[in-house]
């Protein structure tokens, strides 16, 4: 990157007052702290530099981190919302008897307080560790197991909320605990099927296992194409900037991230 | 200052979306495919049910090959053309819970390829043509349910499964497009280069 210093304070248009100047880039009047403005492109990163905790620039990196999974959390934050909804719901219809309810409101509103505990962190802007959204995730699978465990197993028609489970998990986290979590919840299912279904089932378990794994993959394939898809954004936005600091014509303000579709 | 920051058209980012999207459909699209074909071949007992199943997944798997033929080729079809082909997804996935021999309606396992295929639609349009044809998904198989006469609606256990499977349903779309949109927004922002994406550029730069 160039670091050609064209934005010195004679090259921003400064307020009458000479205590602002106007920042181009972020379209913003700041303050003229200093003898000159902070630079634009920080062209020459420190080594003690201490890294941002969150939403750095791995956000936009071509492989899921950790700053994805601040954003998909609130995917598996309202995921779990609608299972322990539903859940509810549907334990009081109908229900079968004592245990099986006592059970099923026992971990559903387990599931309810921590999905609290994580919603509020996100609405104060603190997302919760990654460990912490990978312990909850497991928690889901958890849950969702012990449902299906209670309700007959291969007869159990809750399985289907592991699709919910495994939707947040494939976009908000890397491929290999995507593999890993889905890797999981495949394995719990098939031996609890094994145990429960008759031998005539294979097929309907066959079927399911395959419509998991493959929204896990829809997901992840998903994620890493966005992913993808901002690291080439910021990619053009740089070059951008390195032209116009290197004095190039303003001729090239375009350029497409990728070929557009011909039809 | 030469306002340089946009780098793509509202236009352009549209059509991107249904270029990466395409190729979740079509993946999707791959494992209903992979599933029919294999319980077809799994559960036929005669060559006359075999011959009866086995066409449903021969269009599908025709229809999806001239598409990942025409992605990989680098032009891959327009909107109209991925929403007509994910509307017929949805009718061949309802023809099979209507006809598939032994199980009908609610008692047919094959209700579960819905999922993928309502969430990968999810994952590339916006809110409206989602909301239209996750509605649509569950007016199908809703339908399906009530043709074959396997939902009594005492609201006894049939209804609550029927309900429950309607519910995921919509989960799968509405979950697909949040995600979707959380995406467009940080897409555009980093196309943009605002502020604060600024800001993370810098702190990564950093590292």
């Amino acid at each position: 990157m160039s670091t050609t210093r064209w934005n010195q304070p004679k090259d921003h248009l400064v307020s009458p007052d000479g205590k602002w100047y106007w920042d181009g880039i972020a379209q913003e009047w700041k303050p003229v702290t200093n003898a000159a403005p902070p630079p634009r492109t920080a062209a020459v990163p420190t080594p003690t530099a201490k890294p941002q905790p969150v939403r750095g620039l791995s956000s936009f990196a071509g492989t899921i981190r950790s700053e994805d999974l601040a954003y998909g959390q609130t995917v598996l934050v309202w995921a779990r919302w609608i299972l322990i909804g539903t859940g509810l719901l549907l334990s009081f219809w109908t229900p079968q008897d004592l245990l099986t309810l006592q059970v099923q409101l026992a971990a559903i509103i387990a599931l309810a307080f921590g999905n609290f505990y994580l919603h509020v962190q996100l609405l104060r802007g603190r997302p919760a560790l990654d460990n912490v959204i990978y312990a909850a995730s497991l928690a889901d699978i958890g849950v969702v197991t012990a449902l299906v465990i209670v309700l007959g197993g291969f007869s159990s028609p809750v399985f289907i909320f592991y699709f919910a489970a495994i939707v947040g998990i494939s976009v908000a986290f890397p491929t290999l605990m995507t593999a890993g979590y889905t890797a999981l919840v495949l394995g719990i299912y098939v031996v609890i099927c094994l145990a429960t279904a008759p031998a005539a089932d294979g097929p309907a378990i066959f079927l399911r296992l395959l419509t998991i794994a493959a929204v896990a993959v829809c997901g992840n394939l998903f994620a890493r194409h966005e992913a993808q898809r901002r690291t080439d954004a910021v990619r053009i936005h740089q070059e951008l900037l390195d032209e116009i600091e290197q004095g190039a014509s303003s001729q090239h303000n375009t350029a497409p991230a990728m070929p557009a579709p011909q039809e | 200052m030469p306002n340089a920051r946009e780098v793509r058209t509202a236009a352009q980012a549209s059509q991107e979306d249904v270029f990466f999207g395409q190729t979740v459909i079509m993946w999707a699209r791959w494992s209903v495919i992979v599933a029919g074909i294999a319980l077809v071949l799994w559960t036929s007992t005669n060559v006359g049910l075999l011959t009866q199943t086995m066409p449903f997944f021969l269009v599908l798997m025709a229809v999806n090959f001239f598409l990942h033929g025409r992605y990989v080729m680098g032009s891959p079809l327009n909107r109209t053309v991925v929403t007509a082909a994910s509307v017929v997804d949805l009718l061949l996935i309802t023809a099979i819970v209507i006809l598939w021999p032994g199980a009908h309606g609610l008692n047919n396992p094959f209700f579960v390829l819905y999922f993928p295929v309502v969430f990968a639609f999810a994952l590339v349009f916006t809110r409206k043509v989602e909301a239209a044809y996750t509605v649509l998904a569950i007016l199908l198989y809703a339908g399906a349910c009530v043709l074959t006469r396997t939902v009594p609606f005492d609201l006894g256990n049939d209804d609550k499964v029927l309900v429950m499977r309607v519910i995921v349903i919509a989960t799968m779309g509405f979950l697909g497009n949040y995600y979707f949109r959380i995406q467009r927004d940080r897409l555009a922002r980093a196309s943009r280069g605002d502020r604060s994406t600024l800001a993370e550029i810098r702190a990564g730069l950093a590292r």
